[in-house]
């Protein structure tokens, strides 16, 4: 036959600490609330911020330069990137590949030649293939070819279009354009030779006129007096955008990026240290609410010692007795938390109904996150309460 | 079962105890179906004596076995379980849960190790005459109800040794030979050892071994 506590219930003398009890019920109450609200919020914030920058391949895209201040303003040195800058942003865990921007040496002048009187003083810039968006077969060069193809950026496309008509010069479709051969001229040290450019295609990620990387190397050891290896734009292929660790990395470092493709970054960043702090500020009112709930325990122990010290007399098993006196207070645990849980899913259900309109991206259940935060509480309760009432009666006997 | 006490002396008292006494300093055993009777005035430490052999306290030097096993060196779940199955207790100072009735006080023994059915409680209670006090609280009993309703408590398990510390000291003459018969007809049943430590000989405990300590 099982030993019944029933009858030893009434020997735990709670008496008049029924006040402390409420208190660390509500307390606990309030510390979990917020603990699984703020982790509800952080897993929200998660799956709106997801989405919202240009991807191919499940990759974001992103230039940065160093910023250029007056302090390091000439010296090019400080604001090019080194090797060591290089080697050190590849080891970042959210990088998935670096390209350095490589950019011409020499002056380049670009013309319309003979069908639009045209004429600019132009830059190239060479990027490793596979960080380029819209890359045809035909961009290619071999040593000797008069022809370069030339990815073109968008954004100059349209600039020229704008500017186009007050200098008195054709505004043109990208189809005329990339039939339209221009001359690129190459400043050499004593000479300069024309090539036949022509564009290829267009690029929305790449603001700069692309040419095959081997013509650009093979064109500043020909034109150029001196052998430059660091890049003044690199180009980031990144698993997230937005993700705060690399917005925080590129702060530190002084790097600058288009704020536009970080911006959610950005936003993610302060929701999440909000939510962050609200959940640390959680996490206290749990640790509080449970070190007031173990005065209260000792309290009860300390109260009903003779009735306790009589039982173990009488020949109660300390263990028997530890593991029955703390599953009194059990159910409360798992009440405390199911209610804080019902509290998060009705604000889930209100937040993703009356404030984000059912968006897709959200879930109007909890997260099996928070399901699984709200059973580990209600463990690290029961242990916490079973070990210490474990220890307080060992003292006893 | 067997209970040894090898050159037992409490912390408190002085070395030349040992020469004095027949229990303090020597080596004893007891075992199943001994009576022992120890003698001892006020202050010669029958009280600690009990205590230590129950182990509610350990300040003493030397050695008290059961079966062989130093007690100094038992767990306190092996204690628990001793003091459930094989050795019983009935202390002086009696210690029943106040704001429980008597009878509930005896349930909360009996349901530990249910030897003897509830109607045993009233049939024992009847034999010592509280069976009417049973349904009161034990606060409100007088001393020698109390008194009986720990006897009775102490004989609801199984045991293989009994302590007992000044049993019937609140009784009189004819409740005590009643109390003292009940004890050696429930101790007899088991088989029982029963050590019983008392101010002078009690005359109507047929006691195997005598000792004054």
């Amino acid at each position: 036959m099982a030993v019944a506590f029933k009858p030893i219930k009434p020997l735990l003398q709670t008496g008049t600490s029924a006040y402390s009890r409420w208190f660390s019920y509500i307390g606990l109450g309030i510390g979990v609330l917020l603990l699984l609200c703020s982790v509800q919020m952080f897993i929200n914030i998660q799956h709106l911020l997801k989405e919202g920058s240009i991807r191919k391949d499940g990759f974001d895209f992103v230039s940065i330069t160093k910023n250029i201040t007056n302090e390091t303003m000439g010296q090019p040195e400080k604001n090019l990137f080194q090797p060591q800058d290089i080697e050190d942003i590849k080891k970042q865990p959210f990088i998935a590949g670096v390209s350095p921007l490589l950019a011409n040496d020499f002056r380049v002048q670009l013309s319309a030649g003979n069908i639009v009187p045209f004429s600019t003083d132009m830059f190239l810039e060479a990027l490793d293939n596979e960080f380029i968006d819209t890359l045809p077969s035909s961009f290619q060069w071999q040593e000797g070819e008069q022809n370069i193809p030339i990815i073109l950026s968008s954004d100059f496309f349209e600039i020229y279009n704008i500017f186009a008509p007050g200098q008195g010069l054709p505004q043109l479709s990208k189809e005329s354009a990339m039939g339209m051969p221009v001359v690129i001229t190459c400043f050499g040290r004593d000479n300069s030779v024309n090539f036949t450019g022509r564009i290829v295609a267009f690029s929305d990620r790449v603001n700069s006129v692309l040419v095959p990387k081997n013509f650009l190397e093979w064109a500043n050891r020909t034109f150029s007096n001196r052998n430059r290896q660091e890049a003044s734009r690199l180009f980031l292929k990144l698993k997230d955008v937005n993700d705060p660790q690399l917005i925080r990395y590129l702060d530190s470092k002084n790097y600058v990026v288009n704020k536009d493709k970080t911006l959610l970054g950005r936003n993610k960043m302060v929701l999440q240290g909000i939510f962050s702090g609200l959940g640390i500020f959680g996490l206290l009112v749990v640790v509080l609410a449970l070190m007031l709930f173990s005065f209260y325990l000792q309290l009860v122990i300390a109260r009903s010692r003779e009735s306790l010290e009589l039982l173990l007399t009488l020949g109660y098993s300390p263990k028997w007795l530890g593991k029955n006196v703390s599953n009194q207070f059990v159910p409360v645990y798992i009440f405390i938390v199911l209610t804080a849980l019902l509290f998060t899913q009705l604000m889930q259900w209100a937040f993703h109904k009356f404030v984000l309109f059912n968006r897709p991206e959200l879930s109007t259940a909890v997260s099996w996150m928070v399901l699984l935060l709200a059973v580990l509480l209600i463990l690290m309760a029961v242990v916490t309460n079973a070990r210490l009432v474990k220890k307080l009666l060992h003292q006893l006997g | 079962m067997k209970l040894e006490v090898k050159d037992l002396l409490p912390d408190y008292f002085e070395q030349e105890r040992k020469t004095t006494s027949e229990i303090w300093g020597k080596e004893l055993s007891f075992s199943n179906g001994d009576l022992v009777n120890i003698v001892a005035p006020s202050g010669t430490g029958k009280t600690s004596l009990t205590h230590f052999l129950y182990k509610m306290r350990e300040s003493y030097t030397g050695t008290i076995l059961y079966d062989g096993k130093n007690l100094k060196n038992c767990s306190k779940e092996d204690i628990a379980a001793l003091r459930k199955d094989h050795v019983s207790i009935i202390l002086q100072d009696m210690r029943l849960f106040e704001e429980q009735t008597l009878l509930e006080n005896l349930e909360i023994k009996r349901q530990l190790n249910p030897y003897h059915p509830q109607e045993r409680i009233i049939e024992m209670a009847r034999a010592l005459g509280i069976d009417h006090r049973l349904n009161a609280l034990a606060k409100n009993c007088s001393y020698g109800e109390q008194q009986r309703s720990v006897i009775i408590r102490a004989l609801l398990q199984p045991f293989d040794i009994l302590l007992m510390d000044e049993p019937v000291s609140h009784l009189d003459d004819s409740n005590s030979r009643k109390a003292i018969g009940l004890i050696l007809e429930e101790a007899f049943k088991r088989n029982a050892a029963v050590i019983f430590a008392e101010l002078e000989r009690a005359a109507y405990f047929p006691a195997t071994q005598l000792y004054h300590l």
